[in-house]
Parts: C-alpha cells; structure tokens; sequence
C-alpha cells in the first residue's frame, strides 16, 4: 500500500492501480497520429524501438527503467500540502552585499511575476545566497520549490547548505544511484534526470549550472523543466557563462536577465594566462611534464598552495601521474568522473589532505577549494569549450581572505576558444570596474 | 548522423580505399571502436567442452565434473562489461542492444557445421514482460526453430540469482515441441544460447533433443 503523497506531481509506473482518490492514469506511450510518444520524457519513440510481442518501448529515458505500451503511469495533481509560515523560514545568518541585495531584489520581482528568469552572475559571486530571499517568500507561501542542477556534484554541495539556510523547511534530495526511497517534501534538490519523474508538480524551478553537460545539448531535459513546472509556474536559470542559446533569447527579450559582474568580496576575475608550450603532449608520453610546468609546481609546493591540474581525456591522468612521480612531486590524486572513490578524493581535497588533484573537466565547475590556483593542460583541446575555460578560471580567488591567485593554461596553439574565454573574463571584469571592483 | 548503439556517442566512420573501389553500399558499423574494445573475445586456448578463455586447451574443472559430455563453442568471455551489457540488454530491456553482437554472430554461425538452429526459448511470463527473446534477438535472418518449449513454472528465484549448487539442482525446465522429432531426427543440431554459466540450462536442453534421435547436439553462447 503506498502513501497517496507519493503521486503528488509525480509520475510513477504502479503494478496496478492504486486504492487512492484522485488518481488518474494515463498510459505511458500514448499514439498521437502516426508516432508513439513517451508521456515521461515526452520525446517521439523511432520505429525500430517496437518489440516482437508488438509492445512499443521508450530508450531516451531507458535509465529511469523502461517505460513499455503495457505500463500504465499513475499522477494525482499537486495539492500542495505544506503549512503557510507566519515569518520568512529563512535562518541564515550571512549578509548580501549591496550589489547582491539588487540582484536578489530584481529576481524577487520576476519570481513574483512567475516570469522566466536568468541570473547571470560570475564564478563566486554568490548566487546561491542571492536567490536565499526570493526562496524565503515563496516557501513562506507554500509554493513547491526545485532546485534542479545537470550535476550531481554541485546537487551534493548544495543540499546541506539549503538545509542550514531553511531548517524549518523539509527537503529532500534525488539523484540517479541513491538509496534513500522518495519522499514528498516542500524543497527538492535533484538531478535535471530526475525532474522527469514530475508533472505539473513546482510552482517555481531553480535551475543551476544550466549550461552544463548534459542539459545544454539535451532536448530531452530541457523539456523535463517545462512539464515538471506548473502551468502556472515558472523558472529561474542560474549560470556564469549562458550559452548561445540563452544569449539569444535574452537579445530577443524572450528571457528577463539579471547581471552580476563582480564577485562578492568585490575583487575581479582572475584572467587566463596564455602559455604556449610546444609540443607538450608528445614530450608527455616519452619523458615528462616539460621543465616550465614542473617549475610552476614546484613553485605552487614552495608556496605551499594547493591546485588543481586540468587535463582534457580521461586518457591523460595516468600519463601526467606517472610523469609527476618520475619528477618526485607526490601528495595529490587523480579524478574522473566514472571514479569510484571520486567523492572522498574531492571532500580530502577540500579537507586539505591532498595538496593537488589532477582532474578532468568534472572539476570545472560547482567545486569550492579555498586559495587554490589552476593548470590547464591543453587548453586547446576542443573538450574545453568557452564556457569550460571560464569555468575553470573562475575556481580561482573565490573566498575573500585571498581573492587572487594564477591560471595559466599551457597550449600548443593559442586557439579561437582560448581567446574567446579571456575576451568574456575582460569584459566582466570591465563591466565590474564600472562598479568598483578591485583586482 | 549516426550514434553507437551502446554509448551513444557520434559514431566516426571513415571510407576506406577498398570500400570506395568496391564502389557497393557501405554498412557504417553498429558500435563504436572503444565500445568494441570493452567486450573480450575467446581465442584458440579455450576448454574443449566448455569453451571457457583458459591458458591450455585442457579440459577445465568444472567441465572434469560433469559425466555428460557437451561441446560448446563462446564467443566472448563473461567479464564485468560483458555483465554490464547483459544488465542493460535483458534486464533492463534495451532491445536496441542486439545489434551489439548481431555481426559477431552471424560470423560465428557461418563458420560452424550444423543442419537446425535452436534457440534456447524463454518462459511465457517473461515473453510478456520483457516483450522479446534476447537470444532470437541476435539473429540476423538466420534459420531457427523452436523445437524446445519452456514449462512455466513459479520463478522465486530467478537464475542468475543462484549460485552454483542451486544451480545444478534445476529441475528439467524443457519440453519438446510436436514436430521436434520430424526436424531433428537424424541431424546435426546447434543449441544458442546467452550465457554458459554451470552448463546446466543447455544441457538439459541437449538431454530433450537427444531424445529426438538427432545426429549431434552441439552448442553457442555468446559468453562464457
């Protein structure tokens, strides 16, 4: 027997039909012409995804478990039961800065609007912090709130962080491979994947990292944040680096735009130093890091500053170890995303156990390490687009006790990408001048 | 553009001279290269019986356990990622994955001697969920016939969730069809099936053929 608050918003594939009022069903390929569509991930099924027993079956959203003609997906429409507050739940302690209070303001209003939204705020401006206030009002009415990220990663940093800010609030997180069974909560925190289990279910969707891997070429998950809002709902996108699309809509005044060009200590960006070193990739695989890296290093060891190595395949940790232990530099790790023991290397790392990681791309964003400096190791590559690259700059200087710190980023050509990410990094920083940003 | 069925990744294709001067249609391949890497064929030095990827062609132990003789022949060893595509394919029931080892089939059986294929069948209860015989599934217009019939029995513990004791002690889950004696009688016949695990499944298999006074039973997994 199951709770009828597991079907609030939801959709959920049931053996049978449940013994609750206001359950309605719907099956879970519906025939709308000629096509089968998924009514999950609502994208149109090809013709060879027909099985011999002649049922139809969905592969977009296969990992979700696989949804055939036979099943059945079972909703009841979100009442949401939670209480109305007489004050703000917010039990945060922390200050907004002038220019963040503006922000937040500006979000506040578009909110209450249930206008779609875009915050477009640098790396370590605070934007979690900035949308704390428009949060605040909306859990005090009893809306249903997503906080919804294409990475598990930044899902993981955020949910105790939401938990200290809105303890009277009950929040629950979902992400691919966990364990915990569901449960109905006024905040959820999850994976854009998992937004797909909703339906009309959120009055107000927080997207994080929004132009991220893989929400960014994913027509699939950009459609699971318009069927998981209500009708009546809306949606905020927080992003450092919007990509082109997004550009595109503000420019045509399709999306309202909030802009923070400085960070919150008030410091600018770190900009991207440009080192060509010729043939570094063929010297990698016979003899080593070439000797200007190693300097750097060793320099970063004196310094007694810990960094991160950015390398582009998954293919190159093993060589860059292997090339660090020959020139006797030890005290870090490697990481990549199908690591098993990728969390604990990355919470030693924040622990300060390990001195540097060498890491691919998964670091570049939603990661804090306090006074970290960053290589990039073939920042030419095109796995390290634009938007990667300012990314990565931008997990440099980000607490106020030491706001600056160097990324250089070693190439054997100085490409069209490269140019473009230090050309963003001058512009904010300019548009952060204009504001009385320090370097 | 085309993806690799199990990655999903852009397949990159690239015409080769001899392609072009054959100057026929070119079939882009089903899978990408790294993901043709994650499987392990088995090569020369296999088991005799079993075909399990061994150092020497000697008889292995389990097969040295075993009083009724099978020869199977498999074409890949049953290691994690073979797992992992199995997990994929049949449990979860992405049909799409057959193509993954349609061509490695196809090669193979081509390459034995036999007169009828047979295919390992499913339970009804399992037609139903799964909604297709992952064996079937592999054949690439191959002639096959369904000469076994699978008795539905109470499925508490499925299969793969035994060890090897529990194994052992199946009962004989097979019937033969009514023409399995008019097509087996007196020829050569090859048992396919997904995986050798004890050789408990296929050799009852092999017990209700011999029945049909056939010439022959051999066998293919395409793991081990």
């Amino acid at each position: 027997m199951i709770e009828d608050d597991v079907l609030f918003g939801r959709q959920v594939p049931l053996e049978g039909p449940p013994q609750l009022p206001n359950v309605v069903a719907q099956p879970a390929i519906k025939r709308v012409g000629q096509r089968q569509q998924c009514q999950r991930c609502w994208q149109w099924l090809r013709p060879q995804d027909q099985l011999p027993n002649g049922t139809w079956y969905c592969r977009q959203c296969l990992q979700m478990g696989r949804l055939t003609s036979q099943h059945k997906l079972y909703t009841i429409s979100e009442p949401n039961r939670f209480s109305m507050l007489a004050k703000s739940p917010l039990t945060w302690s922390g200050q907004l800065s002038a220019q963040q209070w503006t922000a937040a303001q500006d979000v506040m209003t578009q909110m209450r609007a249930q206008h779609n939204h875009l915050l477009w705020a640098v790396t370590g401006a605070g934007k979690t912090e900035i949308v704390y206030p428009a949060l605040a009002w909306a859990l005090q009415r009893g809306w249903r709130v997503a906080w919804a990220s294409p990475r598990v990663d930044v899902c993981l940093e955020l949910a105790p962080r939401l938990r200290q800010a809105f303890q009277a609030i009950t929040q629950t997180v979902l992400y691919g491979d966990q364990l915990e069974p569901y449960r109905y909560c006024q905040l959820t925190i999850c994976t854009t994947h998992q937004l797909l289990r909703f339906k009309a279910a959120f009055d107000w969707v927080i997207v994080d990292e929004v132009d991220a891997f893989p929400l960014a070429m994913s027509p699939l998950l950009q459609e699971a944040i318009q069927h998981a809002q209500k009708a009546s709902g809306s949606h905020l996108y927080l992003t450092a680096t919007p990509d082109e699309r997004l550009q595109r809509q503000v420019a045509r005044h399709q999306l309202t735009v909030t802009y923070v060009p400085l960070r919150y200590h008030g410091h600018l960006l770190p900009q991207i130093q440009v080192q060509v070193t010729w043939q570094w990739r063929r010297r990698l695989q016979r003899r080593g890091l070439p000797a200007v890296i190693l300097r750097q290093i060793q320099h970063f060891l004196t310094e007694r500053r810990p960094f991160l190595i950015f390398v582009p395949h998954v293919a190159d940790l093993v060589l860059v170890e292997r090339a660090l232990k020959l020139a006797g530099i030890s005290g870090g790790a490697t990481v990549h995303a199908s690591d098993p023991e990728r969390q604990a290397k990355v919470q030693a790392m924040r622990d300060q156990q390990l001195t540097f990681l060498v890491t691919t791309t998964i670091l570049e964003r939603g990661v804090t390490f306090p006074g970290i400096a960053v290589l990039i190791l073939g920042g030419d590559d095109p796995i390290f687009s634009t938007a990667a690259l300012v990314q990565i700059a931008g997990r440099v200087g980000r607490s106020s006790q030491d706001p600056t710190g160097s990324v250089i980023c070693y190439c054997q050509t100085h490409t069209q990408t490269i140019r473009a990410a230090r050309g963003m990094i001058a512009r904010l920083n300019w548009q952060g001048k204009r504001q009385g940003g320090q370097p | 553009m085309t993806v690799c069925v199990w990655c999903q990744r852009p397949l990159k294709t690239s015409l080769t001279l001899a392609q072009f001067w054959r100057w026929g249609p070119v079939t882009p391949p089903d899978i990408c290269a790294p993901c043709q890497k994650r499987l392990t064929p088995i090569g020369d030095q296999h088991c005799p019986q079993c075909g399990r990827q061994q150092m020497t062609c000697q008889l292995c132990q389990d097969c040295q356990r075993w009083d009724q003789p099978l020869v199977n022949r498999a074409l890949y060893c049953y290691d994690a990622e073979m797992k992992a595509y199995m997990q994929q394919y049949k449990f979860q029931g992405d049909y799409a994955l057959r193509r993954v080892l349609q061509r490695a089939l196809a090669t193979a059986l081509t390459q034995l001697t036999y007169d009828i294929l047979v295919p390992i069948p499913i339970a009804q209860s399992t037609w139903q969920s799964r909604g297709f015989n992952q064996v079937t599934g592999w054949l690439t217009g191959q002639a096959y016939y369904q000469v076994l019939q699978v008795i539905d029995q109470d499925k508490a513990t499925p299969q793969s969730a035994k060890n090897r004791t529990q194994r052992l002690l199946t009962p004989q889950p097979f019937t033969l069809a009514s023409q399995a004696k008019d097509l087996c009688h007196g020829q050569r016949v090859l048992l396919l099936d997904d995986v050798y695990t004890t050789g408990r499944t296929l050799r009852h298999a092999a017990t209700q053929i011999n029945l049909t006074g056939a010439k022959a039973v051999t066998s293919l997994t395409l793991a081990r």
